[in-house]
């Protein structure tokens, strides 16, 4: 028999559209994972409505918790530990998802884990690949674009932030823009793959030497040219236009990423959150890393499409790396809107 | 049978253990905007000091709404769970109806409201028979004139001895109801709190759901869903058209 007992998590993720859960093994295997995603409902509105979001929420959670025990086969003698997002997000939808799992912890006794969700992103690699550390991580998504320094796999830090705008945000504005339904962060990769950067927007602080990023400039100038082709009834190309933003995005996140493993020096890179399903942004990273001189190059995790946007094993890998350190939460979590990871000491000069 | 009961519907916590028509405990806190942090933790001291498991329970019953949105979400949330995990009974009961519990006279109309700001109440009016608020004026969204309509109406029908306004923000309208046709009175704070002692009793007599089916009772459409309907004409439809699992 194995002298290592396998370590099973169930957890919860619910901080924005999607309710989530799912069953990990060992922080690298997903024995079942339940999504079910709200984008239907909240197209309707063109974004997120908060309290539309916790109706759907709460409709969903004892039932999916059942599926995520009987697709991984297993009965809750089988978990050894309930995890839950308690931050960033939508604070009443993180309620649900929280309340849940407390709930869920109270009534079989399993030890309770409260995960960061940022945290979370970016461990969806360790569902993908063994991580080496330090690692360095870029993670963007609707609300977050950070490069996040990994020096084991509970301490993460901060050394570079978005100013203004988050990536995936921008997407969702200039999509609007273009008449894309939200989330608009797909159609506008492939209308990018469609079309050429003729349009040259600005790429802010591209050249600043910290690892900071500022995407409100961008937006503006794309809606600007908009607005001024419609006043003089111009028809713009939609796929260049699609294109030129993306290449400034691209642009800048991979200028300001590849200058911060040059510093850091990980033994792996990872990319996690929603626009880490960008197609343009990987290719764009796999080339530029396989360009660094060989005692640079770190190993490079990109999750599966599906691991990039919100899900719950990926709060389950995060989880076991807080369970082994035993991190565990008691029966006074709660939500936290506004969870940040720690900035690293330079950030905070 | 054992019964468990929350509120979390207003800014006060109400948590509850009653053994069939006795109450055995009832704790209650004024904890705005912190049920999530005390709910757990009062549910455990409870269940510690009277040398029971959460398994023991029989039945979870909780405030099912109106209130607010938040709140009701993290009771009903709480309860689904216990119920759906230990296998056990669960049931929902009108804040309203629970509201009205603490009176127990005959012959006295009680409204039953929660003060939903701009002159609007969630509210509803109910009659004591048999030791049992039954309901007569259903629970609602209602501004207030459409709410003194309603209860001119009942009583010009069925002529009760009393009038009572139990629960939140009915102070603030002593003008309006100062119009209406009987004399009345307010509850007593006690009365004007949500009990989940009292929540467990009428709990007694309803029957269970299916924990997955458990919902709060908001009473309310989102403003978002309202806007979107009024502009587009298209129907509301049942949630379960807008979240599909992937
Ligand atoms: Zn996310």
């Amino acid at each position: 028999m194995d002298s290592k007992k396998d370590i099973r998590i169930l957890a919860y993720e619910s901080s924005c559209d999607e309710t989530s859960t799912s069953v990990v093994k060992n922080g690298r295997e997903i024995e079942s994972l339940i999504v079910a995603t709200q984008i239907k409902s909240h197209q309707r509105f063109g974004g997120v409505v908060p309290e539309v979001a916790s109706r759907h929420h709460i409709e969903v959670i004892s039932q999916i918790t059942k599926e995520a025990l009987a697709e991984a086969n297993a009965t809750w003698n089988d978990i050894d530990a309930i995890a839950v997002t308690y931050g960033p997000g939508l604070v009443g939808a993180l309620l649900i998802g929280l309340s849940a799992a407390k709930a869920a912890s109270m009534a079989t006794g399993l030890p309770l884990i409260g995960v960061d969700h940022i945290m979370g992103h970016i461990m969806a690699a360790q569902l993908t690949d063994e991580i080496i550390y330090p690692a360095l991580a870029l993670q963007v998504s609707g609300g977050h674009t950070e490069i996040v320094l990994l020096k084991d796999p509970t301490h993460f830090e901060i050394v570079g932030d978005t100013r203004d705008d988050a990536a995936g945000e921008a997407y969702d504005k200039i999509g609007r823009v273009l008449g894309v339904n939200y989330p608009a962060g797909k159609t506008i990769d492939e209308w990018a793959h469609q079309g050429k950067d003729t349009f040259n927007f600005p790429r802010a602080m591209m050249e600043d030497d910290d690892y900071d990023f500022s995407f409100s400039g961008l937006k503006s100038a794309f809606i600007n040219t908009c607005h001024h082709a419609d006043q003089i009834h111009q028809e713009l190309n939609k796929y260049d236009l699609a294109a030129s933003f993306q290449a400034a995005v691209v642009d800048v996140l991979a200028h300001k990423t590849i200058r911060a493993i040059k510093q850091y020096q990980p033994k792996t890179f990872i990319m996690g959150g929603g626009v880490a399903a960008n197609l343009g942004l990987r290719d764009r990273m796999e080339a530029e890393i396989a360009n660094l001189p060989e005692n640079l190059t770190p190993k490079v995790i990109l999750p599966s499409l599906k691991l990039c946007g919100d899900n719950a094993a990926m709060i389950g890998a995060a989880a076991y790396n807080l369970y082994n350190e035993g991190e565990f939460s008691d029966l006074t979590l709660n939500a936290d809107p506004s969870l940040e990871l720690p900035y690293a000491a330079e950030m905070l000069k | 049978m054992k019964i468990l009961s929350i509120s979390t519907a207003t800014n006060e916590l109400s948590v509850a253990l009653n053994e069939d028509e006795r109450l055995i405990v009832e704790k209650n806190e004024l904890d705005e905007r912190n049920h999530s942090e005390h709910l757990d933790p009062i549910i455990d001291e409870i269940l510690n000091k009277n040398k029971l498991k959460l398994k023991d329970i029989d039945r979870f019953a909780v405030a099912i709404g109106p209130g607010s949105y938040t709140g009701l979400r993290i009771g009903v949330t709480t309860v689904k769970m216990f119920a759906s995990i230990l296998n056990k009974e669960v049931v929902g009961v009108s804040t309203l109806q629970a509201l009205a519990a603490s009176y127990s006279e005959e012959d006295t109309l009680v409204v039953a409201g929660i003060d939903a700001r701009n002159d609007n109440f969630f509210a509803g009016a109910y009659l004591n028979e048999n030791g049992q608020p039954v309901n007569v004026i259903p629970d609602g969204h209602y501004h207030i004139d459409v709410l003194l309509t309603a209860i001119n109406e009942y009583l010009n029908d069925h002529k009760p001895k009393k009038l009572l306004f139990i629960g939140s923000g009915f102070d603030k309208q002593i003008e309006q109801l100062d119009t209406l046709e009987l004399p009345y009175s307010f509850g007593s704070a006690e009365q004007n709190a949500i009990h989940a002692g009292l929540i467990g009793k009428l709990a007694l007599n309803k029957e269970p759901v299916d924990p997955d089916l458990l919902l709060p009772n908001y009473l309310r459409r989102t403003q978002a869903e309202v806007d979107w309907h009024k502009k587009t004409g298209n129907p509301f439809g049942p949630d379960s058209n807008y979240v599909e699992e992937v």
